[in-house]
């Protein structure tokens, strides 16, 4: 086994302020990122209700005007 | 069926001593080599560490850098893309999962 390398100390500042920046870079972006995916979340179920209340009334319509006789 | 279950579950203390003796050893390695390397800079490194950005951005402005080997460039760029990934595990720990944002 071959001695551990004694690393020179601008390496080791250069990673491990690269983690915590990291660690505070991924906090600050989900921060961010999370009333953003919220506010869509709720645009898209108002949408979706909409669109169900359409498909329901057109599916009325559509049973109310065919006329066949053979019912 | 039962009797497969009670098979299989009387089979993991065994399993069990199997993973911890496999991986003592390779463990002790681990920690052998991450005591001193790994660790992170005491603060008196940290004077140090920026002494020798200072050299490196001087070597750079004095023209040094036509006189790097491709081999010392490629341990150069291999380091500090060992450097970059560092960032990227930190931004995963800050953002609570390992893909995407689970917003």
């Amino acid at each position: 086994m071959l001695p551990p390398v004694a690393v020179s100390p601008l390496i080791k500042t250069a990673r491990y302020s690269a983690l915590i920046a990291g660690i505070i870079y991924g906090k600050k972006r989900y921060d961010y990122l999370k009333p953003i995916a919220a506010e869509e979340r709720r645009i898209e179920e108002e949408e979706k209700k909409i669109q169900e209340e359409q498909a329901r009334i057109a599916k009325i319509l559509a049973e109310a005007n065919e006329d066949t006789i053979l019912k | 069926m039962a009797q497969a279950v009670q098979k299989l579950v009387s089979k993991v203390p065994g399993m069990i001593n199997a993973t911890v003796a496999y991986s003592k050893p390779r463990l002790a390695t681990f920690w052998y080599y991450a005591r001193v390397e790994l660790v992170p800079p005491s603060p008196a490194e940290i004077p140090k560490a920026i002494q020798e950005a200072t050299n490196l951005v001087k070597g750079l402005q004095a023209g040094r850098l036509g006189q790097t080997t491709v081999r010392e460039a490629v341990r150069n760029g291999l380091v500090a893309t060992e450097v970059l990934m560092w960032f990227y595990i930190g931004e995963c720990i800050g953002k609570g999962g390992i893909v995407g944002y689970d917003v």
